[in-house]
């Protein structure tokens, strides 16, 4: 193929002929803007953005579908083109979440709250996981547009969590259709396409069967190459941008398929396929589990030694001597056990040491079924007492053929029945927390670079070896670094080829990592039908706890729930909380009463979806139980006449106002109500609140309802207009509470907020919900909810709430409903049509 | 066979079709027929001509649609004298009179008979081609509808059928292309590129396995004249279908037809068999070195599956979604072959210039718009149904001569031309030329043949968003503008109806309106705005109404009317009390009734009941 030349923007490029115009001012280094473009992408034309103009040819044809041709003469920047993409760009945010891009508290309040809140479905970027990697709005930034002259079009669909390893929240998709091009390009015929029409076309697979039965593999492409945040990983989804991404290999089978790894903060958060080919993909063992079982809150963490009947913890040095003890006295009949999952340099000192005790190596390959017949034959010769030793690099061994034998070590990374049994139990460092290298089934020998941190005190192995070995006394083990190691380990034979194709389907994955069964640690995978030793199954009374009478999401993530709960409703008084467990094992997670009946014995809450917790309640249906109710808690707010009281209501707070407000009324004040949402949809309880003031302001942080702004803006206003407040009372997130607080400030009105830490008991025995005011440390459940908004110290506040932040995200749940996913569309809950949105 | 053998043959039986018997029915029997009952006026004759003994004298027949739907069901019945009387409104009540007196008596019922077909006049019952509606007519592409037995390969022959193939055989691919330039055909989908010109196209591109497609997916709402043909004339297609097959060098075709067309599906099927029995299909088309095979792939019934690149995907097994242009289907197509695309109604025409030359063709209509345009007329009109005129025709004449104006004596307000894509055109300019540049010119389109009438009792406002109703749902979704743009524009329209929104709106529409229009991938897309856009063009004072004053001027939008009733004119007759659904009316016999606004529901039935117009809106 020859080359062509045209000019672009006045600029005269030459590229190979079959060439889109975009391709090539591409490679002019001229910028058009594109979203459902990708370089690994056939030309699709359908978000309309990458429209040019060209002499002679009528209309704005797409660059990234019109072939260049000699002579054209392309114009990418004029004035209407401008004009034509930002409408399109304002058509397509109009169908997206998009009130955060156009507020105009977005960079104040994405400082205050780096990381996304853990919402259900994404209402805006601030309850997105993807916002800091998000095409859209880096486009729609870039766009500099601050203002949409159209509604947002909510389609509140329900957020999809039925399948496994993957979230998927199509209230943020615009459609580029990236995910299922991508699936057809790697895999032939796609597990997705659009289905639909029109207002209501969506992707899905066919006749909306489950993932897991559609034909998708899970290579997790889709995810890889969705420019919003619609396909997510849900193990990696809220831990953010990664900050580092290395070139490493899977070594769970044969394959040793290359991979990414991507970290962040030097923690292991996902692995991902190396380019968009079908050559390059994964399995979804390589492109799920592999995070998953590094990250698992089980790992072994601490070296130990077994006395009597228990296993102590102890220090490495304890655990080493009492190895190196007891291991020479074994020499021939001493074993060594290890996976073929770890490096070659870790199974050349393994066989190093086996050789100079005069040990047997059995190194176990990884395989489909699970029964190797390298672990068969070692199992029958351990049985036939041929060892009386063994040094254990996994789950190879049942605690009762360990219990046979004189001395055992085990050498692992996760906890096992045997390991149980074991004398010694060392804690190794595992996958991408070594360094190494790998040959696979091909003879490649890969790199693997040490990308993450190990847990606690684990060790790679190699280091366990060599100083096992050293404190034996043996010699030939003064090894530094694995990487020493490297060039001894001359041409290893490659591993024999893996009993099935992992990358073809569900059903042919491994099913073991080191003995173990991957999906006990990772659980999504027994949706594939992997074997996994069954879990306890916690049962609790159906008779106890406080009856659900009522649920319902208002609006989306904010979900209303009446509970029975007598003792509260009796005693309850505007201000005040409740603390609630969803299950028995649950957390204690406080929130404001919003409505109380004494004589029903009722009360009411308004709870917003922000995290594990809120979602364990929110998914308890009407008849289901609440674990535990405590309170009312806290201190109520002084019912007394002040004059004019504004009160100001955000998300959740909204609900919260509402006794605050009657009671206040009641009390004979001139009560001003104003309540603020990032977008109308989100608006909720209007007409209650209407009931018990006497003027409701709305403000909306995208200007589609009321005032463009939130409470604070609101407020300023009355006070200009010269409105006498005695008192504004603000209830909401943190962010809005400090910014009502600072606007209120110069003006000497005197302000309350209900201060929202961590709490714990509720009751003042812990400390958790410790807050400065004025200096003086308060604790918010007794000396509180409220407080003088102009005495908070609102820094210490924000960096008390985020203490747990990584470990909200590690709570969040991976596991999936295998009911649900035989009837993916039985009982979703949620709101669907049934949300009051407009 | 040579063909002319097989022309004898269709000769002598279509001999026998019109006088063998010495007496016959037809029966109009086309999907329209059916559904006003000419199954069971079918049925009727049967019994009745069985109860008689005149099975045996008597030939009954189905035919195609004659396009008067205002007359269904249509039969035609042919008396020991010949002559062959059309009678309208027929019901198998009907059947034994008629048979009785027409049949054996041989008087024909004057009241019943709509025209005489054939034969000696009848006193005060006008001959066919003198009635108003149909002398206006020039009838090419329905030329066979309702005048042959549909089922019949040798009755189209009879008609000419097959001689227009039989000549293209006798000439080169080029001179059938040039023919076909040289007649100024235009497609009929909707675009109106000239077709000749578009197979020279097709003609041109290199590659060795072409293909064409003739485009039965007839989606606009209120259209039927691809039904009609297809149901009425089956084989006028399938002939243009293989000329084109010829003429661009494909040796195989597609019908794409909509599953919603059962009985066209049925009438192709048989019409492709009987092509093959007859040699005209296969390896050696009528003797020749052209061999072409047509394949009919049936539609699930998505509208954007009748632009072409969608169509294209859709027959290839995938979703039915519009790619960008370049390239053009002529040069990569339908599995990436060039491909040429056709109409029903162009291809009908096809076959019809074939028989009887471009220099014929070039005989109707206007320079730019050459022949003859099928209309489906609907809404307010007194004679709905299928029209066939020339290009250039004045709109006035298909309104009131043909179509015999509005009903009711209600004033003619507007036009909707090219259904969901095109806009209306208002009564100001009720002498404009139908053609393809004078609609464009008034911000309209010809489409591909929709023409909804529109009187001085609908609503401008709600006629947009029955249409945007129709556009949001039908929009593929793949392209941001039409997919976003259409919801906006009907939540617009919604509320504009419902009183809830401000005249700014206005200016969003128009913008909405125009980026959808530059920027939306496909037609669809590109013309879903035009409905908005060309009421708002010449009834925005009727939007203002609505946003400003909260009045719906037509008295149509619920939320925006109430229905009072006039004391003057009100008899106390208690016709509106007894038809309201919610018992709203109150008032006693021969007093002025009232209607109690919290319980009235708007819906009109009072209005319609009172046969003094005292039930006024406001």
């Amino acid at each position: 193929m020859g080359t062509i030349s045209l000019t672009i923007d006045g600029q005269g490029v030459e590229v190979q002929e079959g060439k889109t115009i975009l391709q090539a001012s591409r490679e002019a280094g001229i910028v058009i803007p594109t979203i459902c473009d990708h370089k690994d992408l056939n030309p699709y034309g359908a978000c309309r953005m990458c429209v040019v103009e060209i002499e002679g040819v009528r209309g704005f044809p797409t660059s990234c579908t019109t072939p260049a041709s000699d002579g054209m003469v392309v114009k990418t920047q004029s004035a209407e083109l401008t004009t034509l993409r930002n409408r399109t760009l304002e058509l397509m945010l109009s169908g997206h979440p998009n009130s955060c891009l156009v507020c105009v508290h977005r960079e104040a309040c994405e400082k205050y709250r780096p990381g996304a809140t853990k919402a259900g479905r994404a209402t805006r970027c601030g309850f997105c996981s993807n916002r800091e990697e998000c095409s859209l709005r880096e486009m729609a930034l870039r766009a500099g547009e601050n203002e949409l002259g159209l509604p947002t079009l909510y389609s509140a669909h329900n957020v999809e969590r039925s399948d496994p390893f993957m979230d998927r929240d199509y209230n943020l998709c615009i459609l580029c259709g990236r995910c299922w091009r991508i699936c057809e390009k790697i895999h032939g015929k796609p597990a997705i396409s659009i289905i639909n029409r029109g207002k209501w076309a969506r992707l899905g697979t066919a006749f909306h069967k489950s993932h897991v039965f559609s034909g998708c593999t899970f290579c997790g492409s889709c995810i890889d190459i969705c420019p919003t945040g619609t396909l997510t990983d849900r193990f990696a989804r809220w831990y953010g941008k990664p900050d580092d991404r290395n070139l490493s290999a899977c070594t769970l089978c044969a394959e040793g398929c290359s991979l990414f790894a991507l970290t962040k903060s030097r923690r292991l958060v996902a692995t991902r396929m190396t380019s968009f080919q079908w050559e390059a993909s994964l399995c979804a063992l390589g492109r799920f589990a592999l995070a998953q079982i590094v990250n698992a809150p089980e790992r072994l963490i601490r070296p130990a030694v077994q006395e009597g009947e228990d296993q102590i913890p102890c220090d490495w040095d304890t655990a080493l001597e009492l190895a190196a003890s007891e291991l020479p006295r074994f020499t021939e009949s001493l074993a060594i056990v290890v996976s073929e999952s770890t490096t070659r340099e870790d199974r050349f000192l393994y066989a190093r040491l086996a050789e100079r005790l005069g040990a047997s190596l059995i190194v176990v390959p990884s395989s489909r079924n699970g029964v190797e017949k390298e672990l068969q034959g070692f199992t029958a010769d351990l049985e036939k007492g041929r060892f009386r030793a063994v040094i254990s690099g996994g789950d190879f061994l049942s605690a009762e053929l360990l219990k046979g034998l004189n001395f055992s070590v085990v050498i692992d990374c996760l906890p096992s029945s045997g390991a149980r049994g074991a004398k010694v139990v060392l804690p190794a460092a595992v996958l991408s927390e070594v360094e190494g290298t790998w040959r696979n089934v091909s003879g490649e020998v890969k790199e693997l670079p040490a990308v993450s941190l190990p847990p606690g005190q684990a060790r790679p192995e190699w280091q366990i070896i060599c100083q096992l070995a050293q404190k034996m006394g043996l010699e030939g083990f003064e090894f530094k670094s694995a990487r020493e190691v490297t060039s001894l380990v001359g041409s290893d034979p490659a591993p024999r080829p893996f009993d099935g194709e992992p990358r073809r389907g569900l059903r042919q994955l491994p099913s073991r990592f080191r003995g173990h069964l991957a999906a006990d640690w990772v659980r999504p995978l027994e949706a594939f039908g992997m074997p996994s030793t069954p879990l306890e199954e916690m049962t609790e009374s159906s008779k106890e706890g406080f009856e659900i009478l009522e649920r319902r999401e208002v609006v989306p993530n904010m979900y209303f729930i009446k509970i029975m709960a007598p003792q509260v409703a009796k005693f309850a008084k505007p201000g005040q909380f409740v603390i609630l467990m969803a299950r028995e094992t649950s957390e204690r997670s406080p929130f404001t009463l919003v409505d109380w009946n004494g004589a029903e014995g009722t009360i009411s809450l308004i709870i917003e979806e922000v995290g594990r917790s809120s979602r364990e309640l929110i998914s308890l249906p009407v008849g289901a139980r609440v674990a535990h109710v405590s309170g009312p808690l806290g201190m109520p707010l002084p019912m007394e006449k002040k004059g004019t009281v504004v009160l100001g209501g955000g998300c959740y707070g909204i609900g919260a106002i509402y006794p605050i407000a009657r009671g206040l009324r009641e009390a004979g004040n001139h009560v001003i109500v104003v309540i603020e949402a990032s977008s109308s949809y989100l608006l909720f309880m209007e007409d209650e609140l209407k009931t018990v003031s006497d003027e409701l302001i709305i403000a909306t942080k995208d200007g589609s309802r009321g005032t463009r702004g939130g409470v604070q803006e609101v407020f300023v206003n009355l006070v200009q207009r010269g409105v006498d407040v005695a008192m504004f009372v603000a209830v909401g997130c943190t962010f809005m509470m400090r910014m009502a607080a600072e606007a209120t400030k110069p003006l000497g009105i005197p302000t309350l907020v209900a201060l929202n830490p961590i709490m714990v008991d509720g009751t003042g025995m812990c400390g958790a919900c410790r807050v400065s005011i004025e200096g003086r440390t308060r604790f918010a459940c007794v000396d509180g909810p409220f407080f003088d908004a102009h005495g908070v110290d609102w820094d210490e506040l924000f960096s008390r709430r985020s203490a747990y932040s990584r470990e909200e995200i590690e709570a969040m749940p991976q596991m999936v409903d295998l009911n649900a996913l035989i009837h993916p569309h039985g009982s979703g809950g949620g709101c669907g049509s049934s949300c009051s949105h407009r | 066979m040579s063909f002319k053998k097989i022309q004898e043959q269709a000769n002598l039986e279509w001999e026998q079709f019109t006088r063998s018997k010495p007496l016959r029915v037809l029966i109009g029997s086309a999907t329209c027929g059916r559904a006003a009952g000419s199954m069971e006026v079918m049925q009727a004759f049967e019994d009745e001509l069985n109860k008689r003994s005149l099975t045996a004298q008597t030939g009954v027949h189905e035919v195609g649609c004659l396009g008067m739907c205002y007359a269904e069901v249509l039969v035609e019945l042919t008396g020991a004298d010949g002559r062959r009387v059309l009678y309208e409104g027929v019901g198998p009540g009907f059947v034994p009179t008629l048979v009785e007196s027409h049949l054996v008596e041989g008087n024909p019922l004057l009241d019943k008979a709509m025209a005489v077909m054939e034969g000696e006049d009848l006193e005060g019952v006008a001959h066919f081609s003198q009635l108003p509606n149909i002398q206006h007519q020039v009838r090419v592409v329905m030329r066979n509808c309702g005048v042959i037995d549909p089922a019949r390969v040798n009755h189209y022959i009879a008609r000419g059928g097959y001689s227009g193939m039989h000549r293209a055989l006798s000439m080169t691919p080029d001179q059938v292309v040039s023919e076909m330039t040289a007649s100024g055909l235009r497609g009929r989908g909707g675009a109106g590129f000239p077709t000749g010109v578009k197979w020279g196209f097709a003609r041109k591109s290199p590659g060795d396995v072409k293909y064409v497609i003739c485009n039965a997916d007839e989606g606009d709402p209120g259209a039927f004249m691809d039904r009609s043909v297809l149901e009425g004339d089956p084989h006028a297609v399938l002939e243009g279908l293989l000329i084109a097959g010829y003429a661009i060098g494909a040796s195989q075709g597609y019908v794409y037809c909509r599953a919603e067309y059962p009985l066209a599906i049925e009438r192709l099927e048989e019409a492709i068999e009987q092509m093959r029995e007859k040699g005209f299909l296969g390896e050696r088309v009528m003797d020749s070195s052209f061999s072409f095979d047509i394949k009919i792939k049936k539609g699930a019934g998505a509208f954007v599956c009748g632009e072409e690149t969608s169509l294209m995907q859709s027959i290839e097994g995938k979703r039915g979604m519009p790619r960008s242009r370049p390239p053009f289907p002529a040069v990569s197509g339908l599995f990436g072959r060039p491909t040429n695309i056709n109409n029903v109604e162009t291809l009908a025409s096809v076959s019809a210039i074939m028989e009887k030359g471009a220099q014929w063709y070039q005989g109707f209509g206007t320079e730019k718009s050459r022949g003859t345009k099928t209309f489906a007329l609907a809404g307010k009109i007194n004679r709905t149904g299928l029209i066939e005129v020339p290009m250039g025709i004045p709109l006035r004449t298909i309104i009131e001569d043909i179509g015999g104006g509005v009903p009711g004596g209600k004033k003619f307000k507007a036009v909707q031309t090219g259904g969901p894509s095109g806009g209306c055109v208002p009564a100001q300019f009720m002498d404009l030329p139908v053609d393809y540049e004078h609609l464009a010119e008034v911000g309209s389109i010809m489409g591909s043949g929709g023409m909804i009438v529109i009187d001085e009792e609908s609503c401008m406002v709600d006629v947009a968003r029955y249409f945007l109703t129709f556009t949001e749902n039908e929009s593929c979704g793949k392209c941001v503008p039409c997919r976003m743009g259409t919801q906006h524009l009907l939540k617009t329209l919604t509320d504009i109806t419902e009183g809830c929104a401000t005249p700014e709106q206005i200016g969003t529409m128009r913008k909405v309106g125009d980026s959808m229009k530059k920027a939306s991938l496909c037609g669809l897309g590109q013309t879903a705005p035009n409905p908005v856009l060309t009421t708002l063009r010449y009834f925005e004072d009727e939007y203002r109404a609505h946003m400003e004053d909260r009045k719906c001027p037509a008295g149509v939008c619920r939320a925006l009317i109430t229905f009072h009733i006039d004391p003057d004119t009100c008899t106390g007759c208690m016709a509106c009390a007894s038809a309201c659904p919610v018992d709203a009316i109150s008032g006693e016999k021969k007093k002025t009734h009232h209607i109690d606004q919290d319980l009235c529901i708007r819906c009109g039935s009072c209005r319609q009941a009172c046969k003094f117009n005292a039930v006024v809106v406001n």
